[in-house]
């Protein structure tokens, strides 16, 4: 038998060695090796060593001498005991030498996860194994357990993978998980449970997103964002993308952590204890990214089609609809539908602008099914893109455009945290008088003729217990309490209607103040309760 | 906002319900145009009226204007909040309030 074959491919020269390798054949085998080498002088060597089953001091001088042509050697599919050797030997702190990677099937073998770059196998009690979709993935699995062993660090519970293996064609990795369910499955299976998911969820998404990551730990996806909406440039309205493009920047540099792909079929319940799982997504940015594709997850990539959900979670549309609209309430700590919807159709942009460079990206524009679904991504966003005039938010502001028609949701916004606050019926009342007439001012007068956004936050303070409130528009500067009060004893027939309103909610509110600053009108009320 | 309207004997009787605020107030605008025509005196019912802001009163001084050609307007069963209201604004002296 002989110890050497090999081929000279284009970037390298792939060299088999088998057998045993010790003194009687080293001069054959590099013999062997030589006239390959001299074929393509100085070109990367790449020695496969799967069969390989002893190499004696004699067949490691050959490789020594090997590196002394050809410098960059590496040593693939080594068996255990010979690594032991070149491990001993110092052999593999002079060249990269890789163990074989254990084979495992997934034939037959229960899915319990799918993400971005891989699908998750139960392959027996105890272990799953995470199968790569790129078949060159060593990369990756080196950066998901890098992160996966970072996360954990900062307090994250989850999985790291212990090995490597080959699955098929492809690279896996290897975890223990002992008994797990993903959320998908308890929601699919068992639907009176939905409250008790929810909640889990979505403190495990807080937990995420309170946690803080040294700079240049993990990704950014700032730049990664923004460059989606780059994308979109040929396939949308100037104006439209213009504006997109300055939300997309104005959305501040964030160093929380951010999952990337958090739905339900990535968390996992682990005996008591929940778990997350498929970190290669792992990343640091603003919590507006991690909403996005969660909506896409669980809304949006089935918005045109409901039966995808289906097939992806293996719960209804319907189901997917209720659990990301609780689990949406829940993390913006909210029952407000005005404030659920503002930070939904926030996540909506950025989503439809994922999905619609993704889906081109992956299958243009010829296919008929695929143009439709991307012209209703389009079309709701194009309508989104309208009334939006920004992407961050804060669970105690309420962002809305300036219009008549949104008082209604203004008003249940600011009485949601009173009520929260035990107000007293009458005090709401004055307080929502304020509200209106503040409100319906910026609506009528900041931008007219043209459109654009208020926004209004609410602060319970304690000791004195007050309620502090707060509009900012960036309509044209004008103070509404500069004007004169009107004369409020004239008779009804001289009276003018003009400036009563800001007048009543001066007299409503127990303090008043106007400011103009960054281009912003900035008015702060104050009521104490 | 619910309105509930009764002409009797020249007078327009308009039992207001809920709120009246920027959005509702072009119904009652409406809704009291479409009869006031026909009547010579106005008495609006407040008793389940619980908020009222600018674009109400401006309604009601619409209607006071209207009505003080004719026998007047009364406003009745005003709760505490809107009675202030009145006050800060000075509507107690251009309203009837009982």
């Amino acid at each position: 038998m002989k110890e050497v074959t090999g081929e000279v491919l284009q970037d390298q020269i792939r060299v088999t060695m088998s057998g045993h390798i010790d003194s009687n054949n080293a001069p054959e085998v590099e013999q062997n090796v030589r006239e390959l080498l001299e074929q393509a002088p100085g070109r990367p060597v790449l020695i496969d060593a799967e069969k390989l089953v002893y190499i004696s001091s004699a067949g490691l001088r050959v490789i020594l001498r090997i590196r002394k042509t050809n410098e960059e050697v590496r040593i693939i599919n080594v068996s255990p005991e010979v690594y032991d050797i070149f491990d001993m030997t110092g052999f593999t702190q002079m060249m990269t030498i890789e163990k074989a990677y254990r084979v495992v099937s997934v034939e037959g073998a229960e899915e319990i996860g799918r993400g971005a770059n891989g699908t998750i196998y139960r392959i027996d009690q105890d272990n799953v194994v995470k199968v790569y979709n790129n078949a060159d993935a060593l990369e990756e699995i080196q950066h998901e357990r890098e992160v996966a062993r970072q996360a954990l660090i900062l307090g994250i519970p989850t999985a790291i993978s212990y090995d490597v293996v080959r699955v098929g064609d492809s690279y896996g990795s290897v975890f223990e998980l002992l008994n797990a369910k993903s959320f998908s499955k308890i929601l699919a299976g068992e639907p009176e449970k939905m409250d008790w998911c929810v909640k889990e969820y979505v403190d495990l998404l807080k937990k995420i997103h309170g946690t803080l990551v040294p700079p240049g730990q993990l990704p950014d996806l700032r730049e990664t964002v923004i460059s989606w909406g780059e994308f979109l440039k040929p396939y949308i309205p100037e104006a439209a993308w213009n504006k997109l493009m300055a939300m997309l920047r104005e959305i501040p540099h964030d160093d929380h952590m951010i999952h990337g792909d958090y739905h339900t079929k990535n968390v996992e319940l682990v005996g008591d204890e929940v778990l997350l799982i498929d970190m290669d997504t792992l990343a640091v940015g603003h919590p507006i990214y991690e909403l996005a594709s969660m909506y896409n997850a669980f809304i949006g990539y089935s918005e045109y089609d409901h039966s995808n959900i289906l097939g992806f979670q293996g719960f209804d549309f319907d189901t997917a609809m209720e659990f990301w609209r609780k689990s949406l309430a829940a993390y913006l700590n909210t029952d407000c539908e005005a404030k659920i919807r503002e930070v939904e159709n926030k996540a909506r942009i950025i989503g439809y602008t994922r999905m619609i460079r993704r889906s081109i990206r992956r299958h243009g524009l010829e296919k008929e099914e695929s143009r439709a679904e991307i012209e209703l991504w389009k079309k709701n966003l194009l309508d989104l893109l309208d009334k939006t005039y920004s992407l961050v938010f804060s669970n105690n502001e309420l962002d809305v455009e300036a219009s008549t028609d949104n008082l209604d949701d203004v008003i249940d916004f600011v009485r949601g945290f009173l009520e929260k606050a035990d107000c007293p019926l009458k005090i709401q009342m004055q307080v929502e008088v304020a509200v209106e007439e503040i409100f319906i001012n910026i609506a009528s007068y900041a931008y007219a003729p043209d459109k654009g956004n208020a926004n209004i936050r609410v602060e319970i303070l304690e000791d004195p217990k007050v309620a502090a409130i707060q509009f900012v528009d960036r309509g044209v500067p004008y103070d509404p309490l500069a004007k004169e009060d009107p004369d409020v004893t004239m008779s009804a027939e001289k009276r003018q209607i003009g400036g009563l309103g800001i007048f009543m909610a001066k007299k409503s509110m127990d303090d008043i103040s106007y400011r103009y600053e960054d281009g912003k009108n900035i008015l702060l009320m104050k009521k104490n309760l | 906002m619910t309105i509930q309207k009764e002409l009797h004997e020249n007078t327009l009787f308009v039992a207001v319900e809920g709120r009246l605020d920027t959005t509702t107030a072009p119904d009652l605008e409406k809704s009291l145009r479409e009869n006031m025509e026909d009547a010579e005196k106005l008495v609006l019912d407040f008793s389940e009226l619980e908020y009222i802001s600018s674009a109400g009163l401006r309604v009601l001084l619409m209607a006071q204007k209207t009505m003080a050609k004719k026998e007047g307007m009364k406003v009745t069963g005003v709760n505490e909040l809107i009675s202030e209201i009145f006050e800060v604004t000075g509507f107690t002296e251009i309203l009837e309030i009982e």
